[in-house]
C-alpha cells in the first residue's frame, strides 16, 4: 500500500472539499478502499475519514417512502424494524451481502461506490490490462477466466461484473440517491461500461453522498431478495434478483411487479421486459418462468458465465412464485 | 521465550463441570490442555514472536509461468523509505543444496531460492527487507522484473503436456485384469478428474528467523521441527545443532507445513545478511503459489463384474501434475487397490509436468483422489446392476489385503456400513434417481469408503517427575489442532499414575527430544508410545527408589512394586504408608526422576536416530510383517439439490469410522469432522483456476478460492467402531486424522446423482454441472 | 481537522480492553497490524489481511468488525475489544470462551479468537436464535480445520448461557 495522508473531516463541507482535491478519496466503511489500496488498485493520496461526521446515519422509514443517511451501516438498515416490514428486498439484500463483520463496517453510501470484484481489476501486478483501471490498457478478462463475469450490459471495453445486492433492490424500488446539490434515481447513478469502464458513478468531483431515499410502495412491502451462489453464505451472487410484488384484490391478477437483477450485469439491473410481460397477468407458473426468460434479452456470454443466462431467469421466477404464495 | 508451557490445572474452567477424573487416561474425553491459551489470545504462534530490532521481509515473485528473468530493476525500491535490503537472485548470499526429505544428498551444490528461470507464476525473484511491514510492501511493488517469456503448460489438458513420465513403481498387477475384463458380462469405465486444491490453512506460512553468531533460530509453523532443522542446517552449513526450530502452535497445516521452502531460505538468508532478525509472512495469494496444494488428477477406472455384483478386473490409469522442475507423485492406486476383493488388477500412473508450483500434500494425498474414482465406479456399477451400492460394497467385501495377500490387522469396514446404515436410516432410500425430493429440492442419499494405511516411525520423549509430584513431558512434536498436546498429558497421567492436570507437556521445540514427522497420521501412533516408554521408566525409578532408597517410607515393606494412582502412593494391599509423589521425592531427597524414552529399535545408532527423525526414510511399512494395518471409513451422506438452480448442499452426514483405539475421543472426532468438511469443499466448492493464457491462478484469495463456510455444514454424526489394534501401535490406534476426507468426495458425487440422475465425474460438482 | 503531510507518522490514542495505548503510525496503517506488530496483542489473527476470513475480528464500540480493513486512524476515540479483553479481569473466561472449551469448538485455534469475538457479537446482536441463524450469523469467520458443528453447538450453548 502507499502511503498517504490521512485527513478527519469534521463536516460535510469539509469533507467534500478534502475530496475534490486531487488524489483524495473518502474513506467510509473502508471495505473497498483499504482492500483496494492494498490490492494496488485503489492509490490515494489523502484519504478522508468521514466516519466521524454526525447525523449521518440515520435511519428514517414509515409508509410513504424511506431515508438512509449514507454512513447509517448495512447491518443497521438490515435489521432496522421498518426496513423489514417496509422494504424487505432491501434487508434481505443486506443481509445476505458480506459477512456480518463486513456489515457492520461498510455503510449504505459506500455500498453504492463498491468496486466489481473482476480479479483482473484487482490485481494489477499480473494483469497490467485493465480498462476500468487503465483506460485504454485493453481488458485482460475477455478471452481468460469469465465464470463471474457479467452477461448484460457489457462492453468491448469491460465485462467486469458489479457484485453489489442493495443497489438491486435499490433500482427494483425507484429509489434515488441524494450528492448534496443533485438527486439521481440510483439506476441513473450506476453508468454502463461502453467506452468508459473507468467511470461507473455519475458523482462529480466535490460531490458525496449523503443519503439515499427510497419510495413506499406495495410492492416494496410484498418484495424480496433471492440471491444463489455456490457457498450458502459469504460469497457473491453468481446470480440474485429483487423482486417486489402487487395483486389486485381478486389476489390473482398482477398490478405491480418490480424486478432487478444482481450477479449477471455491468450494474444493477432492472429487468423492465419482465415487468411488463406480467403485468395484469393472472399470477402462475408457466406464465411467471416464461416473462422471466426476458430478463436476459441481450445478453451475451464469455464461454465459462454462459451459465448465468440459464439461471438468472430461473432465479427471478422462483422469487416471483416465491411471492405469490406468500399470502 | 520459550515454547509453549501450559499449567492446565489453573487454567480448567467451565469444561471441569461436565468432565470427571476418567477424562484425563487415555481414551478420556479430556478438553484440549492447550484451549485456554487458545480461547483468551494468550496463545503465541510461531511469527507472533515480538524480537527487538525486528526487520520485515516481503517477496516478490514472477508474473509470467515460463521463461527467464531479463532484468530486475531495483533502484526505486531500494531508496523506498525504510528500505534495508533487496535481494535478487545475484545478490542474495550463497545458500548450499539439502538433501530432499527421504534423506538423498542435494542434486545441486547450491541452492537458488530466488529464481533466474521461471517455472511458475507466483515463483520468487526477488525479495525486499524495511523497517516496518508497511515499507517493505509499498518498496516491492517498486520492483521492476522484466522477462523473456516462452510457451507454459498451463495443465493437464494443454496440448503441450503430453503424456507424461511412467512411475513405474506405482505399477500394480495381478491376475490378468485385461483379459477378464474382456470377459466380464457387465463392464464399466469412466474418468474422474480432481481438480488443483489447497490446504488453505488459516494461518499462512511465514517464519522469523534470527542469527546469533553460527547459530540460527527460527519461529516458523512447522509439522516437522527436525526435519526443516536438518535443511536450515544444511542451506547454511551449520551443524544440526546450531539450529533451533520453534512452533509451539500451527494455526492449520494438512500436509503444508512440513518443509522449509524457498521464502524460508530467504528469510533465514537476509537475516544472516543483515544480522538482524527479520520476520516474512506470505501473503494469501502468495500462499497458492510458495508451495504446492493438491495436484489435480485424472483416473479412468475400468471395472468388469458378474451379474451377481462380483468384480472380476479393474483396470485403473492414473495422471496427476506435476512440476517442470519438481516431482510429485499423488499415489491413486491406493484406494483402488485395496478396498475392494478382485482376482485381476492392473494399475499405472503417469506424471506430467506443467508450470506450476511443486505439488504437495494436503490431507491424505493419493487416497483422496483414488477413493474418488473407485468409490464413484462402484456406486456406477451398482446402478447399472441393480444393486443397493452399499450391498454392492459387501458383496465384494475384502476379507484380506488383495495387493499383498495378508489379513488386515483390523478392518471394521463391515462394522462402519452396518452402524452407520443404521443410523443414517438407509434402508429407507429409494433406489431410483430423482425419487426423494422435498419441494424443489431433489434429496439424495450418497455412500462411499474411505481408507487410510497407518503408517508408523519412531518417536523419543523425556518424562519428568518432578520436586512437587508434577510430571514433565517434553518432545519436538507438535501440536497443529490434532491434541497432541492433550493425548501426550493423558498417556503420562494415566502411566504415572498422577491427574492429568498435574502434566505439563511441552512441544514445539527441536531442543526437545526429536520426533519425525507430524503428517501421515502417523504422530499420535508414535508419540503416545514414546511417551509411555518414558513414562514407565520414570514410574519404575520411583517405585525403585520408594521400596529400596533407606529413606523412603516403603523401605520397610520390603514389597516387590507398589501402586502410584492419582500422585499417591500406596502398597498393593493398602496396608503401608500412603504419601503423596512429592512427599516420596522429598523423603529420598531426589528433586526430580527423568526417563528418556524411545520406540527405536534396539541398537539404533545415533546415525539411525538423525535419520529416523530427520528423513522419512525410516518410515515402517503397513504392509510389514504378517498384516496390513489401515484405518477404514463409511461415510452416508445427503444432498439436496435445487432443480432450478444446480446448487448442491449437504443436508446430513453420518460417518462411521475404524481408527482403532482413541486415545482422546472427543478430539478425535473433531478431527474426523474436520475431514469430513474439507471433504465437503473438495466436492462442492475447492477448484484452484488457471488463467489458460497467463498460466496463473487467479482465484488465489479465500474470496475466490471458495472453502466451505459454517452455513455449508449442516450437523455432523460421527460414530467409532474401532477397536484396539496393537499391530498398529503401541496403545492400539490407528491413524485418525486423514482418514475421514477419504470417501467424502465419492460419497457427495454419489448423492448428487441419485438426487438428479446426473453423474459428474468432475469436481467440483459446481451449479453449472447441474443446470 | 487533522491534517498530516505525506509519508510521516501520526500520534494515535487508541482505547484498547479499557487501556489506553499510544503510538506513532503512518496512517496506512491497519488496525490488525497496530494491534500485532505496534503492541504485542497477537491474539487477533492475520488470515487473509482482505477482509475475506474473519481471523481479525475485533470490536469497536461493541460491533464486530474486521481490523484488517481497518485503519489504526479511524478507530481514535472509539473503544476497541479484542480477544485478550473478553475474559474478566480475574481470569473468568466468558460464557462464549468456556463454551468453546467445552465444545471443541476449535483445533489449530488460529481461526479461534475472530470466532469468539463474532460469536460473543453474535449472540449480543439476537442472531443465534436457531442454530441455521448461528450458522448463517458465523458464516463470515472461516475454519479450515472444520470445527463448524462444534462452534455452532458452543454459540447456541452459551446464548443459552447469556440468556439465563
Amino acid at each position: 500500500m502507499r502511503d498517504f495522508s490521512y485527513v478527519r473531516a469534521d463536516s460535510i463541507e469539509a469533507a467534500r472539499k478534502a475530496a475534490a482535491l486531487p488524489g483524495a478519496m473518502l474513506l467510509a466503511g473502508g471495505t473497498t478502499l483499504v482492500d483496494l489500496a492494498k490490492c494496488g488498485v485503489a492509490q490515494p493520496e489523502t484519504v478522508v475519514d468521514i466516519t466521524h461526521l454526525k447525523g449521518l446515519d440515520t435511519i428514517s422509514v414509515d409508509a410513504t417512502h424511506a431515508t438512509l443517511g449514507a454512513l447509517a451501516k448495512m447491518s443497521h438498515v438490515a435489521d432496522h424494524a421498518g426496513i423489514k416490514s417496509h422494504f424487505p428486498a432491501v434487508s434481505e439484500a443486506l443481509w445476505q451481502a458480506a459477512s456480518a463483520q463486513l456489515r457492520n463496517m461498510a455503510t449504505v453510501g459506500g455500498n453504492l461506490m463498491q468496486r466489481t470484484r473482476c480479479p483482473y481489476f484487482r490485481d494489477p501486478s499480473n494483469f497490467s490490462a485493465c480498462n476500468k483501471r487503465e483506460p485504454g490498457s485493453g481488458c485482460s478478462a475477455i478471452g481468460g477466466v469469465t465464470r463471474g463475469h457479467a452477461v448484460l450490459g457489457t462492453s468491448r471495453a469491460c465485462i467486469a461484473m458489479y457484485p453489489g445486492d442493495l443497489a438491486t433492490a435499490l433500482v427494483a424500488f425507484d429509489a434515488t440517491v441524494h450528492l448534496g446539490q443533485r438527486v439521481l434515481k440510483v439506476d441513473d447513478f450506476f453508468l454502463q461500461p461502453g467506452d468508459t469502464p473507468e467511470r461507473e458513478h455519475d458523482i462529480r468531483a466535490g460531490e458525496m453522498i449523503t443519503a439515499i431515499e427510497i419510495p413506499g410502495s406495495a410492492a416494496a412491502r410484498r418484495s424480496t431478495y433471492l440471491k444463489v451462489r455456490d457457498r450458502q453464505s459469504y460469497e457473491f451472487a453468481a446470480a440474485s434478483a429483487a423482486v417486489g410484488l402487487e395483486l389486485e384484490t381478486d389476489g390473482r391478477t398482477i398490478r405491480d411487479l418490480r424486478v432487478a437483477l444482481g450477479g449477471v450485469a455491468t450494474k444493477p439491473w432492472r429487468a423492465r421486459a419482465v415487468e411488463e410481460a406480467l403485468k395484469g397477468k393472472v399470477l402462475d407458473e408457466d406464465a411467471v418462468r416464461k416473462a422471466s426468460g426476458l430478463a436476459m434479452e441481450g445478453a451475451v456470454d464469455h464461454g465459462a458465465n454462459h451459465y448465468k443466462i440459464e439461471l438468472a431467469p430461473r432465479v427471478v421466477a422462483r422469487a416471483i412464485l416465491k411471492l405469490g404464495e406468500t399470502a | 521465550m520459550t515454547a509453549h508451557n501450559i499449567r492446565h490445572a489453573n487454567t480448567r474452567h467451565a469444561d471441569s463441570r461436565h468432565g470427571d477424573a476418567s477424562d484425563g487416561a487415555v481414551g478420556g474425553r479430556l478438553s484440549r490442555v492447550d484451549g485456554p491459551a487458545k480461547i483468551t489470545g494468550a496463545a503465541k504462534y510461531a511469527f507472533e514472536q515480538q524480537l527487538d530490532g525486528l526487520a520485515h521481509a516481503v517477496m516478490v515473485e514472477a508474473t509470467i509461468a515460463a521463461g527467464t528473468v531479463r532484468a530486475i530493476d531495483t533502484r526505486a525500491a531500494e531508496t523506498a523509505p525504510g528500505v534495508l535490503l533487496v535481494l535478487t537472485p545475484d545478490t542474495i548470499m550463497e545458500i548450499k543444496g539439502a538433501s530432499d526429505w527421504l534423506g538423498n544428498p542435494p542434486t545441486q551444490k547450491t541452492y537458488s531460492p530466488l529464481a533466474r528461470t521461471v517455472t511458475y507464476s507466483g515463483q520468487h525473484i526477488a525479495a525486499v527487507v524495511a523497517e516496518t511491514f508497511e515499507q517493505a510492501v509499498a518498496a516491492a511493488a517498486l520492483v521492476e522484473v522484466s522477462y523473456d517469456e516462452t510457451p507454459a503448460i498451463v495443465d493437464l489438458s494443454d496440448p503441450k503436456a503430453g503424456d507424461g513420465i511412467p512411475i513405474d513403481a506405482m505399477t500394480k498387477e495381478w491376475g490378468d485384469a485385461e483379459a477378464a475384463f474382456a470377459a466380464a458380462p457387465l463392464r464399466i469405465c469412466a474418468a474422474y478428474n480432481t481438480q488443483r486444491e489447497y490446504q488453505a490453512a488459516m494461518e499462512p506460512h511465514g517464519l522469523i528467523a534470527r542469527w546469533q553468531g553460527e547459530e540460527l533460530t527460527i519461529w516458523e509453523p512447522s509439522q516437522w521441527l527436525d526435519g526443516m532443522a536438518r535443511t536450515y542446517a544444511e542451506w547454511f552449513g551449520v551443524p544440526f545443532e546450531n539450529v533451533r526450530l520453534v512452533s509451539p502452535y500451527i494455526g492449520g497445516g494438512f500436509g503444508s507445513k512440513a518443509l522449509a521452502l524457498a521464502h524460508s531460505a530467504v528469510a533465514a538468508a537476509s537475516a544472516k545478511m543483515l544480522g538482524r532478525p527479520v520476520k516474512l509472512v506470505l501473503t494469501r495469494p502468495q500462499n497458492f503459489t510458495s508451495y504446492g496444494g493438491r495436484a489435480a488428477t485424472r483416473q479412468t477406472v475400468t471395472i468388469g463384474a458378474g451379474r451377481d455384483g462380483k468384480i472380476q478386473s479393474i483396470v485403473h490409469r492414473g495422471v496427476n501434475e506435476t512440476a517442470i522442475d519438481g516431482m510429485w507423485v499423488e499415489p491413486l492406486a491406493s484406494v483402488t487397490s485395496i478396498m475392494y476383493a478382485t482376482p485381476n488388477f492392473s494399475s499405472k500412473q503417469n506424471v506430467v509436468r506443467v508450470n506450476t508450483v511443486v505439488p504437495g500434500a494436503k490431507r491424505a494425498p493419493g487416497e483422496n483422489p483414488s477413493a474418488f474414482g473407485i468409490e464413484s465406479a462402484i456406486d456406477e456399477l451398482a446402478h447399472e446392476l441393480g444393486i443397493d451400492p452399499l450391498e454392492m460394497r459387501l458383496i465384494n467385501y475384502a476379507e484380506e489385503d488383495p495387493e499383498v495377500n495378508k489379513p488386515w490387522s483390523t478392518r471394521q469396514l463391515r462394522e462402519a456400513f452396518a452402524a452407520g446404515a443404521e443410523r443414517f436410516g438407509w434402508a429407507r432410500r429409494t433406489p431410483k434417481p430423482r425419487s426423494m425430493r422435498d419441494g424443489k429440492q431433489l434429496i439424495g442419499w450418497g455412500v462411499a469408503a474411505g481408507t487410510y494405511p497407518v503408517r508408523r516411525a519412531y518417536g523419543e520423549a523425556v518424562v519428568r517427575i518432578l520436586a512437587d509430584g508434577s510430571v514433565e513431558v517434553e518432545s519436538s512434536s507438535i501440536d497443529m489442532g490434532q491434541g497432541t498436546y492433550t493425548i501426550l498429558a493423558q498417556t503420562a497421567a494415566e502411566t504415572v499414575g498422577v491427574p492429568a492436570d498435574d502434566v505439563v507437556v511441552k512441544l514445539g521445540d527441536s531442543r526437545y527430544p526429536r520426533a519425525g514427522v507430524a503428517g501421515g497420521s502417523r504422530l499420535a501412533g508414535v508419540m503416545t508410545g514414546a511417551v509411555y516408554k518414558a513414562a514407565t521408566s520414570a514410574l519404575d525409578q520411583l517405585v525403585g527408589l520408594a521400596i529400596s532408597d533407606p529413606r523412603s517410607p516403603f523401605h520397610a515393606l520390603q514389597a516387590n512394586t507398589l501402586v502410584v494412582a492419582n500422585g499417591r502412593i500406596t502398597a498393593p494391599r493398602g496396608d503401608g504408608p500412603d504419601v503423596s509423589v512429592a512427599e516420596l521425592l522429598a523423603s529420598v531427597g531426589r528433586d526430580r526422576i527423568e526417563a528418556t524414552g524411545d520406540t527405536m529399535p534396539a541398537n539404533s545408532t545415533a546415525e539411525d536416530r538423525y535419520k529416523n527423525y530427520t528423513t522419512i526414510a525410516t518410515s515402517v511399512p503397513h504392509t510389514e510383517g504378517d498384516y496390513s494395518r489401515h484405518s477404514w471409513c463409511a461415510h452416508f451422506i445427503e444432498v439436496r439439490v435445487d432443480e432450478d438452480f444446480g446448487t448442491v448442499r449437504v443436508s446430513r452426514v453420518v460417518s462411521a469410522l475404524d481408527s482403532g483405539r482413541l486415545y482422546n475421543p472427543k478430539l478425535a472426532e473433531s478431527q474426523w469432522k474436520g475431514g469430513i468438511i474439507m471433504g465437503i469443499g473438495q466436492a462442492l466448492l475447492e477448484e484452484g483456476i488457471v488463467d489458460r493464457r497467463h498460466g496463473r491462478i487467479v482465484n488465489n484469495n479465500l474470496a475466490d478460492y471458495l472453502v466451505p463456510t459454517n452455513a455449508d455444514i449442516p450437523d455432523i454424526e460421527v460414530i467409532s467402531v474401532g477397536i484396539p489394534d496393537l499391530h498398529s501401535s503401541v496403545l492400539g490406534g490407528k491413524g485418525v486424522g486423514e482418514l475421514a476426507i477419504v470417501g467424502v468426495a465419492p460419497a457427495i458425487a454419489n448423492a448428487v446423482f441419485h438426487a438428479t440422475g446426473k453423474r459428474v465425474r468432475d469436481l467440483p460438482i459446481t451449479l453449472e454441472k447441474l443446470i | 481537522m487533522i491534517d498530516q503531510t505525506k509519508s510521516t507518522t501520526i500520534p494515535l490514542h487508541l482505547t484498547i480492553n479499557g487501556h489506553r495505548h499510544e503510538l506513532e503510525v503512518e496512517p496506512r496503517v491497519t488496525l490488525l497490524d497496530a494491534l500485532r506488530d505496534r503492541l504485542d496483542l497477537t491474539g487477533t489473527k492475520k488470515g487473509c489481511d482482505h477482509g475475506q476470513c474473519g481471523a481479525c475480528t475485533v470490536h469497536v464500540d461493541g460491533e464486530r468488525v474486521l481490523a484488517c480493513l481497518t485503519l489504526a486512524a479511524q478507530v481514535e476515540g472509539r473503544s476497541i475489544t479484542t480477544i485478550e479483553g473478553l475474559a474478566g479481569a480475574d481470569g473468568t473466561l466468558s460464557a462464549v470462551q468456556a463454551a468453546f472449551l467445552e465444545q471443541d469448538a476449535f483445533q489449530c485455534g488460529y481461526c479461534t479468537p475472530g470466532q469468539i469475538m463474532s460469536a460473543v457479537a453474535c449472540i449480543r446482536e439476537g442472531h443465534a436464535g436457531s442454530d441455521e441463524e448461528i450458522r448463517e450469523y458465523m458464516a463470515g469467520n472461516l475454519c479450515r480445520c472444520g470445527a463448524y458443528p462444534n462452534i455452532v453447538a458452543a454459540v447456541r450453548q452459551a446464548a443459552l448461557e447469556v440468556a439465563s
